[in-house]
């Protein structure tokens, strides 16, 4: 038996310490920190779509994403929907794997099929179709075989709004407005902003302008994103997702900044 | 309702659950006993444990790097752990004596930790190492326990009941189970005691300490055993180790519980607070402490 | 594979587990416990929402709080209840608190070897009347006590817990003594500081406070009249009874 406790509970490794030598305090470690090491070090997104940002306004749930999907730093195909209707009240909004995407899409497709053919009425909402992808990202995370991918799901159920995320560890959770990957860190500030701490919920206008204002902040800083994208809503009448959209951008600024590299004057 | 059609079928709500399965991933198959009187069993309900270990090229490599203490604080899954316990034989029977302290890291996460567990009114385990691990197997010994008994008309005897122990974790060496434990009883042959381990030792013996705070523990059991203690030197024995393990080892201390094991089965004798015994002692009339023995000494004013 | 081999290779680098930050805390008294939780789900720095709730009622006298990675909170609390249920149906009535807590460490040791990263406190009511919180570490060794807290804050908190509750290092005045257990306003008052104070004092905690309060049957309900917002959640009288009471926290 092992009497320093430090070593307790953890399997032990004869490889460098089989006679206990090392001082109390000067175990070997797994690493700097395993928890954030583990963390960055991805299994392997190839094709890869960025942010997605959603919120809640008056009619029902609005949902952007741009139409990049990246390899590495490569903007490699500049006509992909990232936005995908599942029945008639829910959108699904992927960044991250592209090709764990189109696995999610197949799976949902079977999914609507299969509810489709028992003719019984019954068809899945929002509530219904975030579950499904919850169980199914968990259990992969639990077979250290993940989707790679932050999801969010929208949709009307009885006139009630619905938006929740789901990411490739399983975790969930909702909220007013939602973003995935840098969105996350840029948009949601602004998002929150005027819609959770809004006094009032959004018109369409209102949040078409915001998503659009959002969606152009992040090309500006995001290296992974594009001009182009789409905007999907979901009202109590359905689901639409709107043509390709380009966003109109100046960089006329950039003639004013000085001090970077040779440009000293 | 498990018929070769509905087992094979492609259609129908057995192979709906099915694919649903295999889409969610649940890997624990539940049987139909499930549903009925073994519904509220945890992984117990097929007879035997069933374990769930993450599909990795190494489980074991897996479990190091996520679950630690304080020799990597960046490891954020913390398994409890136990710290001193001891065990010894004497003419009047068997003295265990543990203190009641868990740490997680350097964090005391509990004051007030069972350490004795009681397998039976015959058999007692003490709980060294992780906090699970010793609890769930030695409840586990107490399920085959009471099953032998069942079986042969008689009850276990120490010795198989350790056996029984130390063979169900030697199966599980290398995984990462970490226990110290003594199980402690009277059966045919009197009082009895075995040490075992996670890595599959099993001693019988006289006397045991176990923990970070043993050696503390040994220095004060060794110069104090004889076999012909009576019962109270005994018990006061083995509270006065554990308080010099709980006093003397930061991973030790908070309470001391005392058992005494006798012919008609075990008995618990009191839990004593580590500080009110350095002050005040188990009577209130004397504390272990230094201090208090030296109290009011000088060497002008030595002690006789 | 049980004999070593693999039927694929799977190299591969991947951190199945998460921190998701917040607390917990139950406290039990002589015929009631309450169990909190606060609502913020975080992730580094990123507050991810500020409604995500980690404590669940179970049946009518049992209540659940969970901490540490949400996604394996939120399927174990899944399982616990479907376990519950199955319960139900085999027996015709709700499973005991005791049996609930054993139920809890077996089916955290099932993970013994991948473990859930989860933290649980179950509070509720003994079939003998009293108030009990039991605590759990990740893989399921658990100890009845009177109060526990749990979490990002845990070190925060529970020397306050102990201190208040235990009356440790507190010297009764002579002639007096301490109180084995503390009446319910007096619980709820500590659970709220509590939870102020680590709001204050930990970047994790925040934004919203649930408190869940099981009373034991036939207990007298008039110290919740007082409370603003206390909200039942059992259906029927006669029984045990649960309330749940919301309060903001700061939100920033």
């Amino acid at each position: 038996m092992d009497h320093f406790p430090t070593n307790w509970g953890r399997p032990r490794n004869e490889l460098y310490d089989q006679y206990n030598t090392f001082p109390l305090h000067h175990r070997p470690a797994n690493a700097q920190n395993a928890f954030a090491d583990g963390v960055q070090r991805t299994q392997q997104p190839i094709v890869t779509g960025t942010s997605v940002l959603a919120i809640q306004y008056q009619d029902g749930i609005m949902m952007a994403a741009d139409n990049l999907a990246s390899y590495g730093s490569l903007a490699r195909f500049k006509d992909i929907q990232r936005l995908q209707p599942v029945g008639t009240r829910t959108i699904v909004g992927a960044s991250g794997d592209m090709s764990d995407f189109q696995y999610i899409q197949h799976i949902l497709d079977e999914l609507t099929t299969e509810e489709f053919t028992y003719g019984d009425g019954h068809d899945l909402g929002p509530a219904e179709v975030h579950e499904y992808l919850a169980r199914v990202m968990y259990a992969r995370r639990s077979k250290i075989n993940p989707l790679w991918n932050a999801l969010l799901v929208g949709g009307v159920e009885n006139g009630k709004p619905f938006l929740a995320y789901v990411d490739l560890l399983g975790t969930t959770y909702s909220a007013r407005s939602l973003a995935t990957g840098y969105g996350a860190h840029i948009a949601i500030p602004l998002l929150r902003t005027a819609v959770d701490n809004a006094s009032q919920l959004l018109t369409e206008e209102e949040a078409r302008t915001l998503l659009t204002d959002c969606m152009r902040v992040l090309f500006y800083r995001d290296a992974r994103s594009l001009d182009k994208y789409q905007i999907a809503t979901v009202t109590s009448a359905g689901v639409s997702v709107s043509d390709q959209l380009k966003l109109d951008t100046k960089w006329d600024f950039a003639e004013g900044i000085r001090g970077y590299g040779s440009q000293t004057q | 309702m498990n018929t070769f059609a509905e087992r094979f079928s492609v259609s129908g709500s057995a192979a709906e659950i099915r694919r649903a399965k295999e889409v969610i991933g649940e890997d624990d198959d539940f049987t139909g006993v499930m549903w009925g009187s073994a519904g509220g069993f945890g992984n117990l309900s097929k007879g035997v444990p069933t374990f769930s270990v993450p599909s990795v090229p190494d489980p074991t490599d897996f479990l190091r790097l996520h679950t630690d203490d304080h020799a990597d604080p960046s490891c954020k899954i913390k398994i409890k752990h136990g710290t001193t316990t001891l065990a010894f034989r004497f003419q009047g029977g068997v003295i265990v004596a543990v203190d009641s302290r868990a740490t997680a890291g350097s964090y005391v996460a509990s004051g007030t930790v069972k350490k004795v567990i009681e397998i039976n009114p015959y058999l007692l385990g003490t709980m060294a190492g992780g906090a699970a691990d010793c609890q769930y197997w030695e409840t586990y010994l107490g399920i085959e326990c009471r099953l032998h008994e069942l079986r042969n008309r008689e009850r276990i005897s120490v010795a198989a009941a350790s056996k029984y122990l130390s063979n169900l974790v030697y199966s599980y060496k290398g995984m990462g189970l970490s226990m110290g434990t003594m199980i402690c009883g009277w059966d045919k042959t009197g009082p009895a005691i075995f040490y075992v381990d996670s890595d599959g030792t099993r001693l019988k013996g006289d006397l045991f300490s176990v923990g970070s705070g043993s050696t503390f523990a040994y220095g004060v059991l060794d110069q104090g055993y004889r076999w012909d203690l009576t019962d109270e030197e005994a018990q006061e024995l083995g509270r006065r180790s554990i308080y010099a393990a709980g006093h003397r080892d930061a991973f030790s201390g908070n309470t001391i519980n005392l058992y005494h094991v006798k012919q008609d089965g075990w008995k618990f004798i009191g839990n004593y607070d580590v500080s009110e015994m350095h002050y005040n002692g188990p009577g209130g009339t004397g504390g272990y402490g230094y201090g208090v023995r030296v109290e009011g000494r000088t060497s002008a004013n030595p002690a006789s | 594979m049980p004999d070593g081999s693999y039927a694929h290779p799977q190299q591969r680098q991947f951190n199945p587990y998460t921190e998701n930050g917040g607390t917990i805390l139950a406290i039990a008294g002589a015929d009631f416990t309450v169990i909190a939780g606060d609502t913020r789900q975080s992730e580094g720095y990123s507050i991810q929402t500020r409604y995500a709730p980690k404590v669940f009622r179970l049946t009518d006298r049992a209540v659940l709080a969970v901490n540490g990675f949400a996604a394996d909170g939120n399927m174990f609390v899944k399982t616990v209840k479907q376990r519950l249920e199955w319960y139900r149906h085999a027996h015709a009535k709700d499973m005991p608190l005791r049996a609930i807590a054993r139920l809890i460490q077996t089916m955290l040791y099932a993970r013994r070897f991948f473990p859930y990263y989860v933290y649980n406190i179950l509070g509720g009511i003994e079939e003998d009347g009293s108030g009990a919180v039991y605590s759990f570490d990740p893989v399921g060794s658990y100890e009845r006590e009177a109060c526990r807290a749990a979490g990002a804050a845990q070190s925060l908190v529970q020397p306050f817990l102990d201190n208040q509750i235990y009356f440790r290092n507190q010297t009764p005045a002579p002639g007096t003594s301490h109180p084995t257990h503390l009446p319910l306003p007096d619980v709820l008052a500590i659970v709220i500081d509590s939870f102020t104070s680590a709001t204050e004092r930990h970047i994790e905690v925040g934004d919203g406070l649930e408190m869940y309060v099981v009373l034991a049957k036939g207990r007298s309900t008039q110290e919740l009249a007082s409370i603003r917002g206390a909200q039942e959640l059992t259906p029927k009288e006669g029984g045990d009874r649960i309330f749940v009471i919301r309060r903001e926290l700061k939100k920033d």
